[in-house]
């Protein structure tokens, strides 16, 4: 079969590869990979994912700085370019079209610490087209008077938009800070209808 | 004892692995057919990119420089292991022991008409010899050839035709 003999080689290369990680920079944990959405609504993004799902979404400049930026946090990971992470793209794809504005795919936040875990677990039950406030985002995990503390949760979010922390705001209905900008909050909240477009 | 190599270089070299990694894999693989050699020619191409790394000027190609010193590290080693197969056909014989298994068992993927097609694409101009491996042991089309090494597709075919014509005429002529 040729498909078996792609799957031979595709693994064999990846040993390889894993292989030299190891030998050459120290690196021998599982492997991370990950790839570029350059053209999308919101800039250029950045996706990484380990075995048990996707561990990073990030507003980036280039491929150089999300890979800089992927080795420097995870010292003994070996970090690999992908074609692939094609159901994470898809999502995105249509969450951009908007056809489709909630995510099922898996994420992975076990390296977090357990309250920004928690933090972020809350935030992913927000459905699209709703909001809730800092202080509403803590109590529901848990700590209802660490509203600051969810905050500073929120903002180091390494799933942006699949974590959805862009609809998390000020108690008093202002936007608050985003990862990727204000700007880029306004916009995926009037993208999925929680907000009038302004400007 | 000190490091084989520094933090900084273990870090441009984990940028290299992760961008290029993969690719350079394969194409080595392919060629050697062997993956402990696979991965001892990887291993040596970044080792050499990196130290070379800050003479390239800027703006130029790295994956093509790259798959240079890939491929012809993956030449070399198919190079000196035909030199290794003669010399230890060479000592079979004068012992008279040439059907020993073990020499059979440690020369049994090598295939000598491959091994000549190694050894003559080895003397072909360098941008020949770059384009006509990534043709037939990557199997990649001019275009992909083309993003790999710089230049156009047009030239990418240009380059394997002529060194398809000398490999026909045996690369009588360097």
């Amino acid at each position: 079969m040729i498909t078996e003999r792609v799957e031979a080689e595709r693994r064999a290369v990846e040993h390889i590869v894993l292989g030299a990680f190891g030998e050459l920079t120290g690196r021998r944990s599982a492997p991370l990979r990950y790839a570029m959405m350059d053209d999308t609504p919101v800039g250029v993004l950045g996706l990484a994912s380990g075995a048990r799902g996707l561990r990073h979404l990030s507003y980036v400049k280039d491929e150089d700085e999300f890979l800089r930026r992927l080795l420097a946090e995870h010292g003994d990971v070996p970090v690999l370019r992908t074609a692939a992470l094609d159901d994470v793209r898809r999502a995105l794809e249509r969450y951009f079209a908007g056809r489709r504005l909630d995510f099922d795919i898996a994420v992975d936040l076990s390296d977090l610490p357990t309250f920004q875990r928690r933090v972020l677990d809350a935030t992913a039950r927000i459905p699209a087209g709703r909001v809730a406030t800092y202080s509403e985002v803590a109590a529901r995990a848990g700590s209802p008077r660490a509203s600051r503390a969810a905050g500073n949760a929120l903002h180091v979010n390494p799933v942006a938009i699949v974590v959805p922390c862009h609809r998390v705001l000020r108690a008093d209905g202002s936007l608050g800070g985003y990862g990727g900008g204000v700007r880029i909050k306004e916009w995926l909240l009037a993208h999925e209808g929680a907000r009038p477009a302004t400007l | 004892m000190p490091p084989l190599i520094t933090e900084r270089a273990a870090d441009r070299i984990a940028v290299l692995l992760a961008k290029h990694g993969e690719e350079l894999a394969r194409h080595i693989r392919r060629m050697v057919r062997d993956d402990d050699a696979a991965q001892d020619i990887l291993q040596d191409t970044l080792i050499r990119a990196h130290g070379a790394l800050a003479r390239l000027p800027s703006g130029a190609n790295t994956r093509a420089w790259l798959y240079r010193i890939a491929t012809n590290g993956s030449l070399n080693h198919l190079r000196s292991r035909s030199r290794e197969r003669a010399a230890l056909e060479r000592h079979a014989a004068e012992r008279d022991t040439a059907a020993e298994p073990e020499t059979e068992t440690r020369t049994g993927d090598l295939d000598p008409d491959r091994e000549t097609l190694w050894a003559n694409v080895a003397r072909l101009p360098e941008r020949q010899r770059l384009a006509l491996t990534l043709r037939i042991v990557d199997e990649l089309d001019y275009a992909e050839i083309a993003s790999r090494l710089g230049g156009s597709a047009a030239a990418a075919r240009a380059n394997v035709y002529q060194a398809t014509k000398k490999l026909r005429r045996g690369v009588s002529r360097r």
